[in-house]
C-alpha cells in the first residue's frame, strides 16, 4: 500500500516537473490564496478584511494594492501587508510575506512565489516534504517513548512528595521531643557547670582562705564572713537584671528564632563589645575569630558564620521561614516556661544553699573576679547559642550558600588566586553535598532510624536521658566528673542530632515548596545537576539552585535559580556573578522533549547572557505528540492533487 | 572661509562685535593654507568649498539602505542567525558588518578559523539575498608573525619613531605599527591587499571600514601618535596628524576600485576624515552612547559634517556604548531613518538589540521606521547624485534651504532631507507634543495624515509613536518606492510612487536619478535623470540628463504605479495619459500602505507609464 503511494506520488512528481510552464503559470483568482479563503474571494465585490473599503473582483491580484491590509493582493507583492499562501504539495503548505513575490530569490518549495519568469525555481517539494517528514517521524517516535519515562517520572514523583511529605511530619514531632530532651540536658549541663565552676572557686577561695588563715586571726576571719554573707544579697540583686540580658536567655532565644538575624548580629556586637571591654583591649583588632579563640567554647564555622550574617541581613530567605521558626518557638516558649520555673526554683535554692553554705574569703577580690567570669560566660553563651541555629541554616540554605561563594568571589575575581579559589570551590561542594543528597541524610540516620526494634530511636533516647537524668545527683559535692562529662556528652550528641533534623526539616520543606510544574514532571530536577562541556568549560545546571561556568577549579555563577518561564518551557537562573562591564549574568535553559536529560548548545549570545537547550523527557506532553501526529497526517494528505487524477 | 590644517590647532573667537566677526586660528605646525569663498548664497559657498576638497563619491546604491552592525557578531552561525531574523520580521536590511573579533587575533585580512570557518559561504548565503557584509581593517599591525607585518617590516613600510625605528605603540591586537600612509608607494602596497587574492575569505560582496585610523595608539600621548614621530619625508607626526586617516581611508577605498577591476564602487566607512574624505566614502560621528542627548546632538553633528563636505555620514542607532530602552532605540531608528548614513551599531558590553528583541509593537514600529527609509530610498539616490555632482548635503540645516528666514538660523532639532522633506526628531522619553519650525511662505504637508500646515510659524504637534513628525514642502515632488523586499537588491525593478504636493500656484517639481547602482558606468553616461514638472494639471516627465552625456545608456523597466496628490481639488475624477490618450482612475487613496491608513488624497491608480520614457498625465 505504502509503495503503493510512494510510485504514485513520484509520477505525480514526475508530471510536475515535466509542465512547468503549466504550473507557474498564475491563475490571479487564486494566486496566493489559502484554501480556507477560497469562498472569500468568490463574490463579485469583496470587502478588504479589515473593513476599511471594497474591491471588484477584477482588482484581486492586479498588482496595485487597494487594501491597506493586503486582502486584495495576495498574489502579488503590491501591498506591504499581503501575505501570500504556497500550496506545497507534496510538502507543508507556506504562508509567506508577500514582500518575497516575485523578488528573484525561490521560498515555497513549489516555486509558486516566482511567476514572473525572472528566475525559475524547480519544485522541491518532494525531496524536502521527505526530509521533514522523515523528521517528523523521528519526532514522533521520541516523543512516543518520551511520554512513556514521562509519565514514570510523574508516578514516581507523586510517590516521592508523598514520602517527603511523611517523613516531614514524622521528623516534626521528633524534632519536638527531642528539642524537650536537649533543653532539659542543657539545663542540667549548666547546672553541673556551674556546680563545677562554684566548687572551683570554692577550692580557690579554699587555699586563699587557708593562706589568709595562717596571716591573720580567727576573729577577723569570723567577721570577713559575716561581711561576705550581708553582701551576698546584693549581689544576687545585682546579677538577675545582668541575667536578664545575658540569657534571660530563654526569652532571647525565643526571640532570636523570631527576627532571625539581625538581632543576633547585635547580640554578637555586644558580645564582642564586652570581650573588649573585658580583657581590657580597646583595640579594634578585637574581631569574632579573635573572640573564637579566646572563648573556650568549641564553636566550629564561626568565621564563616559572620559571613553569612552580613548576608542573611539582605536574604529574605530566613524570614520566609518563619512560620516554621515561629511553630518552633512557641514549642519552645512553653517548654521554657515550664522549664524556667523549675530552672528558676532549683537554681535559687541551689545558689542559695551553695551561697550560704560555702561563700567564704574575700569580697573584693570576689568582685574583681566575678563581673569577668559572668561576661565570659555570657558571651560564650551568646556566641554559641546562635551558633547552633546558624550552623543549620548554614548547611541547607543553598542560596546563602552561593552567596558566600559570590562573596568570596568578588574578592578574588580580579587576581585569579588558584587557591583561594579551590578552597572555597571545595568547600561549596561540601556543603553542597550536605543538603543535596537525600540518600546520604538517610544513610546518616540510617542506624537510628532503623534499628529501633519496637522501640522508636526516640523513645531510645528518651531513656537514656531519664537515665543520665536519675543517676546524676546535683547536691552531691564534689561533682562526680564521669558523670558529668556524660551529660555533656549526651548533650552534645543529641543537639547535633536535633540540628540535623531541623535542617532536614528545613530542606524537605523548602523542597515541599518548590513548583515542580504541572504534573510534577521535574521533581526529579530538585536533586540533579547537568553538565555540558564546550571547549576549556564545564557548564553546570542545577535545576531549583544554580547555573555555573567552570573551568578547572575556578568557577563562575552564571545565575541563582529563578523560576521556569514561558509555561515550563524555560529555566531562568539570574542574578549570577557581576561581569565586568556588563550586566549580572544569567542563563536561560530551554527545554525540549528528550529521551534523557542531555544538556547542549550552551552559548552566550550577548554579553554575560547565557542560553542553553536541555533535552529531558519531562517537556514530551501527550498533547504535543497529538499535535504532531495531526501535522504528519496533514502532511500526508496535502499530497500532489494529480495523484488524484491518475 | 575655509583654513585646512594637517596639524592639530586651535581657534578663539576673540571679541565679537556685532558688525564683523574675528577668528583666531594657531597651529603647532604645518601649512596654513586660508580660502575664501564669495557665495553669495549659501549654497553657494558650499559648492565652492566643494570645488576645491572634491564631491563626494556616489555610493553604491546598497550603501543608502540599512545597515546592521554590532562589536560583534560572533561566529557565521549568529550572522545567520540575525540574517534570518530580519526575514523572520520582514525588515529589510542591505549590509552585515563585523566587527574586529572576526579576526585572527586582531590581524586584518584574516579570519578567526573557529568562529568563521566558512567566510565565502557566509557572504555568499548573504548575496544571494542581496545582502553585503562589511569587515572591518584598521591600520595597526599586530606585531608578531602575521604576514602583513612581516611584509610592512621588510619594506621599511612603518612609521618610526624619534629614533629612527618603526614605531610600536598598543592598540587592539597589543603590540602594533602603523604604515606610513603619506607614501604614496606605500598606499599602492596597502590598496593591493584588498585583492581577492591576498584577502583571503573575501568575496565581491564584501566591502570595508576603517576604524582607529586617527591613528588611535592606546598607550600614545592624546591616545594616538606621539608629534615626534616620523613620516614619508622626514615629516614629524606634528605636521599631518590630521591626515593620516585620511590617507589611509584614501588607500582603502582605493583596494576596493581596484579589487573590482574599476567597475565596482567602493564602500569603506571610515572614522578619521580630513577635508577631501568625501572622495572616498562615508563616515560616521564614533562612539556615541545610548542616551537621548546623544540621540539629539547627533542632527547638528551630521548638518555640521554635510556642510563640510561629508553628505555621506550618520550616528550609529541606538547609541555605541550602553543600553537604549526600547522607546529611545525607537526613536532612534524613526531619526537614523533620515541620515545619509543609516547604521545601528551596538559596543560589545551591550545587550544584544535585533529590531526584533523588544516585543512585538517596538519591532513594528522599528519595521516602520526601516520601511520609511526603504521607501524613500529613490529620492535619497537621487540626493546622492546631487551632493556628488554639485556637493549639496543630503540632510540640510533648515537655513540652507531658508536662508532668508531668521527663525531657521539656531535650529538644530530639524532638518531638511534635500529640498522637499523636513523632519523633526523626538529627542525626550514619553514626549506628548513637539513643536515644528515650518519654515518659508509655502505650506508643508505633514505625512502622517496628508494634513497641510501653514509655513513660516511653529506648530505644536502632538507626538505618535509610529512616527516622528515630516513633512513634504509644498511645491515639490518625491519618487518612492512602496513594495518592501528583503533588502535595496530586490527592489530594483519594483514600480515608484510620486508624491506631489502642490504651492500655493497649484504646481510642483522633483526629480529622479538612477543607474546600475553599482558600476562605474554612470560617469560614461549610463543613468537616467527625470525631471517631473506638474503645473495647469499635467504632470510632465522629461529627461533632466543633457542630451548626448556620454556613450552609455541606461535603461529600465520601472513604471510608476501611483501618484499621488497633495492638496489637489478635490472634483478630479480621470486622467489621461499621453502619448496613448490612455484614460486612468482618480481616487482617494492613502499617504502610505499602512495596515489601519485612511484614504487622504487623490491618487491616479495604476498610471504604468514607463519611468524611462517622456510622457504626461493631464488631470481631467
Amino acid at each position: 500500500m505504502e509503495t503503493n503511494l510512494r510510485f504514485s506520488l513520484l509520477i505525480s512528481l514526475l508530471c510536475l516537473i515535466a509542465i512547468p510552464s503549466l504550473a507557474s503559470i498564475p491563475s490571479r483568482d487564486s494566486l496566493g490564496i489559502s484554501p480556507q479563503d477560497v469562498s472569500y474571494y468568490k463574490a463579485g465585490v469583496i470587502k478588504c478584511k479589515d473593513g476599511s473599503k471594497k474591491f471588484n473582483r477584477d482588482q484581486l491580484n492586479d498588482e496595485f494594492c487597494d487594501c491597506p491590509d493586503g486582502t486584495d493582493e495576495p498574489g502579488t507583492s503590491a501591498c506591504p501587508e499581503g501575505k501570500f499562501y504556497c500550496q506545497n504539495l507534496g510538502h507543508t503548505p507556506l504562508v509567506i510575506f508577500s514582500s518575497r513575490v516575485n523578488d528573484g530569490i525561490c521560498d515555497c518549495c513549489d516555486g509558486s512565489d516566482e511567476y514572473d519568469g525572472k528566475v525559475n525555481c524547480s519544485n522541491t517539494c518532494w525531496e524536502a516534504g521527505k526530509a521533514a517528514r522523515d523528521k517528523l517521524n523521528k519526532k514522533i517516535a521520541t516523543y512516543q517513548e518520551g511520554v512513556v519515562i514521562r509519565n514514570k517520572e510523574i508516578e514516581k514523583a507523586k510517590l516521592a512528595i508523598a514520602k517527603d511529605e511523611e517523613e516531614l511530619s514524622k521528623l516534626k514531632n521528633e524534632e519536638i521531643s527531642l528539642r524537650d530532651l536537649v533543653s532539659k540536658l542543657k539545663e542540667q549541663k549548666e547546672r553541673i557547670e556551674k556546680a563545677e565552676k562554684e566548687e572551683k572557686l570554692k577550692k580557690e577561695l579554699e587555699e586563699k582562705r587557708l593562706k589568709e588563715e595562717a596571716e591573720k586571726q580567727a576573729a577577723k576571719e569570723k567577721e570577713s564572713i559575716e561581711a561576705s554573707l550581708q553582701v551576698e544579697p546584693k549581689d544576687a540583686k545585682e546579677k538577675a537584671p545582668e541575667d536578664s540580658t545575658e540569657g534571660g536567655e530563654n526569652g532571647k532565644k525565643a526571640e532570636l528564632e523570631d527576627e532571625g538575624t539581625s538581632h543576633e548580629v547585635l547580640s554578637r556586637e555586644s558580645s564582642a563589645e564586652k570581650l573588649a571591654k573585658m580583657t581590657g583591649n580597646q583595640n579594634e583588632e578585637i574581631n569574632s575569630e579573635h573572640a573564637e579563640e579566646e572563648i573556650d567554647n568549641d564553636d566550629s564555622g564561626h568565621a564563616e558564620e559572620e559571613i553569612d550574617n552580613h548576608k542573611s541581613a539582605q536574604k529574605p530567605e530566613q524570614v520566609s521561614d518563619h512560620s516554621s521558626a515561629s511553630d518552633a518557638a512557641d514549642v519552645n516558649s512553653e517548654e521554657q516556661q515550664h522549664e524556667s520555673a523549675s530552672t528558676a526554683g532549683l537554681s535559687k535554692e541551689e545558689l542559695g544553699r551553695l551561697v550560704a553554705s560555702r561563700w567564704t574569703g574575700e569580697k573584693s577580690a570576689e568582685k574583681d573576679k566575678n563581673p569577668k567570669d559572668e561576661s565570659l560566660k555570657e558571651s560564650a553563651d551568646d556566641v554559641a547559642e546562635p551558633a547552633g541555629e546558624e550552623e543549620n541554616y548554614e548547611s541547607y540554605i543553598s542560596d546563602m550558600d552561593d552567596d558566600r561563594y559570590k562573596y568570596k568571589e568578588e574578592e578574588s575575581e580580579n587576581e585569579y588566586n588558584g587557591d583561594s579559589d579551590e578552597e572555597y570551590a571545595d568547600d561549596h561542594a561540601d556543603t553542597a553535598e550536605s543538603y543535596k543528597s537525600d540518600e546520604e541524610y538517610k544513610n546518616d540516620h540510617s542506624e537510628e532510624i532503623s534499628t529501633t526494634g519496637g522501640l522508636s530511636w526516640i523513645d531510645k533516647i528518651q531513656q537514656t536521658v531519664q537515665r543520665v537524668f536519675q543517676s546524676f545527683n546535683f547536691f552531691k559535692t564534689p561533682v562526680d566528673l564521669s558523670e558529668s562529662s556524660r551529660v555533656k556528652k549526651e548533650y552534645d550528641d543529641l543537639s547535633s542530632k536535633l540540628s540535623k533534623i531541623q535542617s532536614r526539616i528545613h530542606h524537605l520543606k523548602e523542597k515541599l515548596k518548590r513548583d515542580f510544574g504541572k504534573d510534577k514532571e521535574f521533581y526529579s530536577f530538585h536533586d540533579q545537576c547537568f553538565e555540558n562541556k564546550q571547549n576549556k568549560y564545564v557548564y553546570k545546571v542545577c535545576p531549583f539552585k544554580k547555573a555555573t561556568q567552570n573551568e578547572g577549579h575556578s568557577s563562575t555563577q552564571l545565575g541563582q535559580w529563578d523560576k521556569f518561564e514561558e509555561s515550563y518551557r524555560i529555566m531562568a537562573f539570574s542574578n549570577g556573578d557581576r561581569c565586568w562591564n556588563g550586566p549580572d549574568r544569567s542563563m536561560k535553559v530551554r527545554l525540549r522533549c528528550g529521551l534523557k536529560n542531555d544538556l547542549t548548545d550552551v552559548d552566550e549570545p550577548s554579553r554575560c547572557e547565557y542560553v542553553a537547550i536541555l533535552s529531558t523527557p519531562a517537556m514530551c506532553v501527550e498533547e504535543k505528540l497529538k499535535e504532531l501526529k495531526q501535522k504528519l497526517a496533514d502532511m500526508s494528505s496535502s499530497q500532489p492533487a494529480s495523484h488524484d487524477e491518475l | 572661509m575655509q583654513i585646512d590644517v594637517l596639524a592639530p590647532g586651535w581657534d578663539d573667537p576673540a571679541n565679537p562685535s556685532p558688525n564683523r566677526i574675528d577668528t583666531l586660528w594657531m597651529a603647532e605646525a604645518g601649512v596654513v593654507d586660508a580660502f575664501f569663498f564669495v557665495g553669495p548664497e549659501t549654497k553657494d559657498v558650499v559648492r565652492q568649498y566643494l570645488s576645491l576638497t572634491g564631491t563626494p563619491a556616489m555610493p553604491q546604491h546598497f550603501a543608502v539602505g540599512y545597515h546592521q552592525c554590532r562589536w560583534n557578531y560572533r561566529d557565521e552561525e549568529d550572522v545567520d542567525t540575525v540574517d534570518a531574523g530580519f526575514d523572520t520580521h520582514d525588515i529589510p536590511y542591505d549590509v552585515l558588518w563585523l566587527d574586529i573579533e572576526h579576526t585572527d587575533g586582531k590581524r586584518y585580512f584574516t579570519w578567526d578559523k573557529t568562529l568563521f570557518p566558512d567566510p565565502v559561504g557566509m557572504q555568499k548565503r548573504l548575496a544571494a539575498k542581496g545582502r553585503h557584509m562589511v569587515t572591518i581593517v584598521d591600520p595597526h599591525m599586530k606585531r608578531d608573525d602575521y604576514w602583513l607585518h612581516k611584509e610592512a617590516t621588510e619594506k621599511g613600510y612603518y612609521v618610526k619613531d624619534s629614533s629612527g625605528r618603526d614605531f610600536d605603540g598598543w592598540c587592539w591586537p597589543g603590540s602594533s605599527s602603523y604604515p606610513d600612509m603619506l607614501n604614496p608607494e606605500i598606499r599602492e602596497w596597502w590598496s593591493e591587499k584588498f585583492s581577492f587574492e591576498n584577502y583571503k575569505g573575501s568575496t565581491p560582496s564584501l566591502y570595508t571600514w576603517n576604524d582607529m585610523n586617527e591613528p588611535s595608539v592606546f598607550n600614545g600621548p592624546e591616545v594616538t601618535m606621539p608629534r615626534d614621530a616620523v613620516h614619508y619625508g622626514d615629516v614629524e607626526h606634528r605636521e599631518l596628524h590630521n591626515a593620516y586617516g585620511y590617507y589611509f581611508h584614501m588607500a582603502s577605498s582605493e583596494g576596493l576600485v581596484k579589487r573590482g577591476e574599476r567597475k565596482d564602487r567602493p564602500f569603506v566607512l571610515s572614522r578619521a576624515f580630513f577635508a577631501g574624505t568625501q572622495r572616498y566614502g562615508p563616515i560616521w560621528t564614533g562612539d556615541n552612547s545610548a542616551d537621548w542627548d546623544h540621540l539629539k546632538v547627533s542632527v547638528p553633528m551630521i548638518l555640521t559634517l554635510g556642510l563640510t563636505g561629508m553628505t555621506f555620514s550618520g550616528a550609529d542607532v541606538g547609541g555605541f556604548f550602553g543600553n537604549p530602552e526600547p522607546e529611545l532605540l525607537v526613536r532612534w531608528y524613526q531619526l537614523g531613518a533620515f541620515y545619509p548614513f543609516f547604521r545601528g551599531h551596538a559596543h560589545l558590553d551591550t545587550k544584544r538589540r535585533e529590531p526584533w528583541l523588544f516585543g512585538e509593537r517596538n519591532t513594528a514600529l522599528i519595521r516602520e521606521a526601516v520601511h520609511v527609509r526603504y521607501s524613500l530610498l529613490p529620492y535619497f539616490y537621487t540626493l546622492f547624485r546631487e551632493a556628488s555632482t554639485s556637493g549639496l548635503p543630503i540632510m540640510r540645516p533648515l537655513w540652507l534651504e531658508f536662508p532668508q528666514d531668521k527663525e531657521t538660523f539656531n535650529n538644530g532639532e530639524a532638518f531638511m532631507v534635500g529640498p522637499a522633506l523636513l523632519a523633526q526628531g523626538v529627542y525626550q522619553a514619553g514626549e506628548k507634543s513637539v513643536s515644528v519650525y515650518l519654515p518659508g511662505t509655502e505650506s508643508w504637508y505633514y505625512l502622517r495624515n496628508g494634513a497641510a500646515y501653514k509655513g513660516g510659524v511653529s506648530h505644536k504637534m502632538e507626538v505618535f509613536e509610529d512616527s516622528i513628525p515630516s513633512f513634504q514642502k509644498a511645491g515639490t515632488i518625491i519618487p518612492r518606492k512602496d513594495r518592501f523586499r528583503r533588502s535595496s537588491t530586490q527592489m530594483v525593478n519594483d514600480p515608484y510612487t510620486l508624491v506631489i504636493a502642490l504651492n500655493s500656484s497649484n504646481s510642483a517639481e522633483g526629480e529622479l536619478y538612477l543607474d546600475d547602482g553599482k558600476s562605474f558606468e554612470y560617469e560614461e553616461g549610463a543613468f537616467m535623470h527625470r525631471h517631473f514638472v506638474f503645473s495647469d494639471n499635467k504632470l510632465v516627465s522629461t529627461n533632466k540628463a543633457r542630451i548626448n552625456a556620454g556613450k552609455k545608456k541606461f535603461s529600465s523597466e520601472c513604471v510608476i504605479e501611483r501618484v499621488i496628490f497633495l492638496g489637489l481639488s478635490a472634483n478630479a475624477k480621470k486622467a489621461v495619459i499621453e502619448p496613448g490618450n490612455i484614460e486612468v482612475d482618480i481616487e482617494l487613496g492613502p499617504l502610505s500602505l499602512r495596515p489601519g491608513s485612511s484614504p487622504v488624497a487623490l491618487t491616479i491608480r495604476k498610471p504604468n507609464v514607463h519611468v524611462a520614457d517622456d510622457w504626461t498625465i493631464r488631470i481631467l
